[in-house]
């Protein structure tokens, strides 16, 4: 890999480690939020982070307080079925994955590799879901679900993001790239289409596969409105929809410590499998541009 | 190379199928895309189509009560100061364009300064990705959970800074001057380093001997940096500020958590104001009518990426 850069040859070290001290600095903001969550839902509950008395002094005790404590843990559960929804999450991001796997191979094998009548306008009408993504049709999609007799179930969750024109977009560029010579041979060894996919383009198009399933997952994960809009029982709610109704029970009484272990209770999962693999979090984001 | 192997294939498929012109062998491609079709039709395309139509109706006054075609009322009522709706909808809509066109062109010069210094060999690399790139994998609504009580009165550390710097202290939330600044900054932290990524990818693909030649004529590094990098990036930038900007028109969920604080649409965004009026049966046509607003919004942005996307590919190839 080439790497060129403008830091690189600057000459003096100065401005290289002006940027560094910059960049530690930058990084320590960013950071701030996540140590706060994590300080504040193990510390307990009465003891707050900061303190500012009468006279307008502040003292900040930092770290973990007087004790570790679980209590905050305790009381988040208290209020929300974390298990469940953390199951209802699995179901739904999975679910989703599952189904959008099949519809993009097959759609964008028929798009790389055959040619049919009113291909264009169909692969035309088909992309218009990149530009109009379906958070925005949350009024419309409401109105379809509950015509289906679908309100509160977990299909409702799913069903509008099983077609995906991205992830087919993604594939057909990708299928493309796959050698002629390699369907031919598996023709001439007696595999039909289901077969040369199978065996042919399924396999050298895992990378692209791998990066469209962590970008599916990721962004599902963190889905917010539609569930909040099409649920209304607790066991099709997934887990972001619990942390707004910890939220909202315990705005009154702001329980800081409490909304911080149910921000760790929904986000952990994806932020720990980012520490591990981060290149390819950071690789998929990029081989799938913008989403 | 790319469009030469693409009409080998057409010529072998379209030959194929001549051969064979069973039935099946011609539905079969159809088939294929039935499902993504099908699904994107009915989730996508329809919804879209409908929400024209229901733009144009006022609901009657009871459940069973006809609804009544009233055309472009609804769009009108939505600017009519003397209409219920007429009041919050242009704060909504205003307050909408300046939350985009602040935190996109504010989030891609930060995430490009910070591309450029991050562009080197450096051991804390992972630490740095790290702590740029998490915020893009939280939900909306856990970034809102921890800025609200980032924004507390009293005990929240945004406050604390700007005290112990000897700076007056102001609510963050509940303000309708700070209020748009404070659900301003959760977006830039969460987006910024998701712009950088792609601009340090980017940055790494620029060719080294153009800046080797640079460094014999003596450019200095905010030369190099002006005449070369950012010329030779304006493709990257032009598509990370249209694709930015469209995804800021949906990022609304953090309002949910910093909620209690949000003055009633004085710092409201469209997407949450249509979410927040989906209950009220006689808003159906207003908010279908928002809907078909921001459809069109995104719609103009999105034509410009798809059309700069384009031209990209044909350069590749």
């Amino acid at each position: 890999m080439k790497t060129s850069g403008t830091m690189r040859r600057t000459g003096s070290p100065w401005p290289a480690r002006i940027a560094t001290t910059i960049l530690f600095t930058v990084a320590l903001i960013w950071l701030i939020p996540l140590i706060w969550t994590v300080l504040m839902s193990v510390r307990p509950p009465d003891e707050s982070l900061i303190t500012l008395d009468k006279n307008g002094v502040t003292t900040i005790n930092i770290f973990f307080g007087s004790r570790l404590s679980p209590e905050n843990f305790q009381a988040a559960f208290a209020v929300v079925n974390w298990a469940q929804e953390y199951l209802t999450t699995l179901i739904f991001v999975f679910g989703v994955l599952a189904v959008q796997l099949v519809t993009i191979t097959l759609a964008a094998y028929a798009f790389a590799r055959m040619q049919f009548y009113g291909k264009g306008v169909l692969f035309g009408l088909i992309l218009i879901q990149l530009m109009i993504p379906s958070s925005v049709l949350i009024i419309p999609n409401f109105a379809t679900i509950h015509g289906l007799g679908l309100y509160d179930t977990k299909l409702a969750l799913m069903l509008p993001y099983f077609g995906s024109a991205f992830g087919t977009f993604l594939l057909r560029q990708t299928f493309k790239q796959v050698p002629l010579d390699l369907e031919d041979a598996a023709r001439i060894d007696g595999c039909n289409w289901f077969g040369i996919l199978r065996h042919v383009y399924v396999p050298s198009s895992i990378p692209t596969l791998t990066a469209f399933a962590l970008v599916s997952i990721s962004a599902h994960w963190n889905e917010f409105l539609w569930p909040l809009m099409i649920t209304q029982n607790d066991t099709n709610r997934p887990l972001t929809v619990g942390l707004g109704q910890l939220q909202r029970t315990s705005e009154n009484g702001a329980l800081y410590g409490q909304i911080a272990a149910g921000v760790l209770i929904v986000t952990a999962t994806l932020l720990v499998l980012f520490m591990i693999f981060q290149r390819q979090f950071i690789n998929s984001f990029l081989r799938s541009g913008l989403k | 190379m790319a469009s030469t192997n693409a009409e080998i294939v057409t010529v072998s498929t379209v030959s194929a199928s001549a051969r064979g012109l069973r039935p099946w062998r011609l539905a079969l491609p159809y088939l294929l895309i039935l499902p993504t079709f099908l699904f994107i039709f009915t989730f996508t395309l329809w919804p879209t189509v409908s929400a024209v139509i229901q733009s144009t109706i006022k609901p009657g006054p009871t459940v069973h009560s006809p609804d009544k075609n009233v055309g472009l009322q609804n769009y009108l009522d939505l600017l009519d100061p003397e209409t219920d709706i007429g009041q919050a909808f242009p704060r909504v809509l205003f307050n909408t364009l300046i939350f985009v066109g602040v935190t996109v062109p504010v989030s891609i010069v930060l995430a490009f300064t910070l591309a450029l210094m991050l562009n080197r060999k450096m051991r804390a690399m992972g630490f740095f990705r790290f702590a740029f790139f998490y915020p893009v994998l939280m939900p909306l609504i856990s970034a809102g959970s921890i800025f609200a009580f980032i924004y507390a009165d009293n005990i929240g550390l945004a406050n604390v800074v700007i005290h112990s710097f000897g700076f007056r202290t102001h609510p963050w939330l509940g303000d309708p001057f700070w209020t748009p600044i404070a659900v301003m900054i959760v977006a830039l932290w969460k987006q910024t380093g998701f712009y950088m990524i792609i601009y340090l990818a980017a940055l790494q693909t620029l060719p080294g001997d153009v800046y080797e030649a640079a460094d014999l004529d003596g450019a200095t590094v905010w030369h190099k940096i002006r005449r070369i990098t950012i010329p030779l990036l304006s493709g990257t930038t032009l598509f990370v500020l249209v694709s930015a900007a469209a995804n800021a028109f949906q990022m609304v969920d953090m309002l949910y958590a910093l909620g209690e604080g949000v003055p009633n649409d004085k710092s409201n965004l469209l997407l949450y104001f249509i979410f927040q009026r989906f209950k009220n049966r006689t808003d159906i046509g207003y908010i279908n009518a928002i809907t078909v607003i921001l459809l069109v919004i995104l719609l103009t942005f999105t034509v410009f990426n798809l059309t700069f996307l384009e031209r990209r590919t044909h350069y590749e190839n």
